[in-house]
């Protein structure tokens, strides 16, 4: 469901008023949009480049380094124009915004995590434009691949929140300890708290992302038991957070975000656990190219078996894709090439809250699950086959007690006819 | 309802012939019954399809092989057929569980609020009632009414009823998106009334297994249902067992003191 209170306004000329919503229609007057959207993007560049030349040979400079032609970032654009559900027009305004991108100040805060978004995002062996750009936002505070450290990075990171003041990007990776005010998780020469970092950081960014399941919901270190009281963004600041969860987070769904909020400077519609529609509206079960098999009962049951070879339907295997909403099977994983059913394994449910409690067993189904109820630990069908078998047990008893009692009255009203008969016949003589 | 036989002279005291369930009412609990047994059976199939059947060909360990579904995929949705009748019987649950709610308060035969709120002499009867089935002595006056021990585990029933269907609602709302075929109201009612159980039970996964659980305590309510309506009909003599059939029972005239039971 749409959350519309959660919906960012704080970046530059942006419009409270201004309807965006790319899922069923952007405007009535389109043309109004157009303009809005090219006002934006025409400040924005004059901000960020020097003169014309420097901002046109920017991004080809960059994809040059990597030997991505420009025709490969074209039909990339195309690509994410389309993933973001936005109409043809916008393609070329979707470049000039990832050229905007790569010159927008930019902190990422890593917190309690793998660094898997990180690695996800920086080292794939062949970049499509998403990594590249990723990887020349100018980023000015990013721990694993910054030059400055100890003190000069703390300055560098206060320097920034100061500079730009509501403009700057803050991506936060990993989620945040809150036990012990904080202190199971210390960064930096002056030992600062990721929580009192996240909330000063949080405080003045033009737009706060969450990236990966820990930064948007805890992930695994807010896993039962939490031992460090580990939660996501969101619990930590009052501003709006936009959350791209998954473990790790498609860099296409980060990239779609940040163009879309450079285009118009506010957060894409949000779900209600706050995921951009455009990336997280499809349940991965109804755009599973295994639904087929799911709904003629194929299914693989053993890793390796007959239904494995010919893809049947994961769903016995523990396939949480019936639970879980994602684009991974439109948008795809590795450079745009596999994701989990693909590859043959179920989806483990990586984008939804608490998804290392309430998605285990990830290989098996979740009828498998066990229910923990203090004391008992059990799947739902044991549980309730005990308490069955305990019912039948207690209907079997009160019959077999019913049966003895009314043998042992009946002798006893016997015997009392025979005391004294009269007394017990009455009412058939009367 | 009225006096229709008598038995003057009969050890069982005067029998007379009760009226207790309407035909709508009979029409009402067999088709739950029908609707109750086909979702505990497809909600089987949907939580573990490897059950009862499975597409067939390759798969050798299938019961069906050959007989049922063997084709191509698309000539096999058992699967789809297993949702699409849970659904129908789902549809039926509902309405009937409306209906019965709206017979609760305002049926002019026997409104059951009277026996399920339990205030006063009713739960002083029920606990009678209960009494009642452990020594077999002090049979509380039941016949033309139902008795409050049975009304307040019916409700019970329904309430469980009532959790299945918000759940069952959860998950069906999940695979919408946007609006739908009928309007913008629909999901949006689906999400105001079931949405607090993703807070509740923890998300989808956990709604899907309390669905799963309380069908297990529907299948234990059927068998105590079933046993102690058959315990009632052998112990009380006045035919119990018939009431969903005929809509009639006995009922023995003869004061409790005097019962042979
Ligand atoms: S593999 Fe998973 S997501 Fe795909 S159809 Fe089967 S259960 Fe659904
Ligand atoms: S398929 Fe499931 S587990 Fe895999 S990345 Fe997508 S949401 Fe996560």
């Amino acid at each position: 469901m749409a959350n519309d209170n959660r919906s960012n306004s704080n970046g530059n000329n942006s419009d409270p008023d201004f309807k965006w919503d790319p899922l069923r229609f952007i405007s009535k007057k389109p043309d109004e949009v157009l303009k809005k959207v090219d006002d934006r993007l025409d400040v924005l560049e004059k901000e960020y480049f020097s003169d014309k030349k420097d901002k046109e040979e920017n991004l080809p400079n960059i994809l040059e380094i990597y030997g991505v032609s420009r025709r490969d970032f074209l039909k990339w654009t195309a690509f994410l124009t389309s993933a973001l559900m936005l109409p043809y027009i916008f393609e070329p305004r979707v470049a000039r915004a990832a050229n905007i991108l790569t010159r927008t100040p930019f902190i990422w805060l890593d917190m309690a995590d793998c660094m898997g978004n990180t690695e996800g995002f920086l080292r794939t062996a062949h970049p499509t434009p998403a990594e590249i750009i990723l990887n020349y936002v100018s980023v000015n505070y990013m721990e694993s691949i910054m030059a400055p450290a100890g003190y000069q990075a703390e300055t560098r990171r206060t320097e920034t929140v100061k500079k730009y003041k509501g403009k700057y990007i803050l991506v936060v990776e990993g989620a945040i300890p809150t036990g012990m005010d904080g202190k199971f998780l210390t960064i930096g020469a002056k030992g600062d708290t990721g929580l009192k970092i996240t909330k000063e950081t949080a405080k003045h960014a033009g737009v706060i992302i969450a990236v990966g399941n820990c930064a948007a919901y805890g992930g695994i270190p807010a896993a039962n038991p939490n031992p460090t009281s580990a939660v996501g963004l969101s619990s930590v600041t009052n501003r709006s957070v936009i959350n791209i969860p998954a473990c790790p987070a498609n860099p296409v769904n980060l990239v779609g975000t940040l163009v879309e909020y450079i285009l118009i400077g506010k957060a894409p519609q949000l779900d209600s656990l706050g995921r951009p529609l455009w990336a997280y509206s499809g349940r991965l079960h109804d755009n599973c190219y295994r639904r087929g098999h799911f709904e003629a009962g194929e299914y693989v049951r053993q890793w390796g078996d007959d239904g494995a070879k010919k893809q049947y339907c994961l769903y016995m295997m523990g396939c949480k894709g019936p639970f879980t909403w994602n684009n991974c099977t439109t948008a795809e994983y590795n450079q745009d090439i596999s994701f989990p059913m693909r590859a043959g394994h179920g989806c483990i449910g990586c984008s939804q809250p608490a998804f290392w409690d309430r998605m285990t067993p990830f290989e098996k189904p979740n009828a498998d699950a066990k229910i923990i109820i203090p004391g008992i630990e059990a799947t739902a069908d044991e549980f309730g086959v005990g308490l069955f078998a305990a019912a039948g047990a207690g209907i079997a008893a009160h019959a077999i007690y019913t049966g003895v009692k009314k043998k042992k009255e009946h002798k006893k009203s016997k015997n009392e006819k025979n005391d004294d008969s009269g007394k017990n016949d009455d009412n058939k003589k009367e | 309802m009225g006096l229709i036989m008598q038995n003057k002279n009969s050890k069982y005291g005067e029998i007379q012939l009760v009226h207790r369930m309407t035909v709508i009412k009979r029409i009402i609990h067999w088709s739950f019954f029908a609707a109750i047994i086909n979702n505990i059976i497809t909600g089987f199939y949907i939580a573990y399809p490897f059950l009862i059947f499975g597409k067939t060909p390759t798969q050798a360990d299938s019961l069906s092989t050959g007989v049922l579904n063997s084709g191509e995929t698309y000539q096999a949705f058992i699967m789809t057929w297993m949702r699409e009748f849970h659904f129908i019987g789902a549809v039926i649950i509902d309405v009937i569980f409306f209906v019965w709610l709206y017979l609760a308060f305002f049926s002019w035969k026997e409104p059951l609020y009277k026996s399920f709120i339990p205030f006063g002499d009713k739960l002083e009867e029920a606990w009678r009632m209960l009494k009642h089935y452990f020594t077999l002595k002090d049979r509380p006056k039941t016949g033309r009414y139902q008795d409050p021990l049975n009304a307040i585990i019916f409700t019970l029933f329904h309430l469980l009823i009532l959790l299945q269907m918000l759940t069952g609602f959860q998950m069906y709302v999940a695979s919408f998106t946007g609006t739908s075929a009928v309007g913008a109201w629909w999901p949006w009612l689906l999400h105001f009334s079931t949405d607090w159980t993703l807070v509740v039970f923890g998300g989808l996964t956990g709604v899907t297994l309390v669905h799963l659980f309380i069908m297990w305590l529907i299948i234990i309510f059927i068998a105590y249902h079933v046993y102690i309506e058959v315990w009632r009909s052998i112990m009380w003599k006045e035919g119990d067992i018939l009431i969903p059939f005929g809509g009639y029972k006995y009922m023995r005239n003869k004061s409790e003191s005097e019962s042979d039971i």
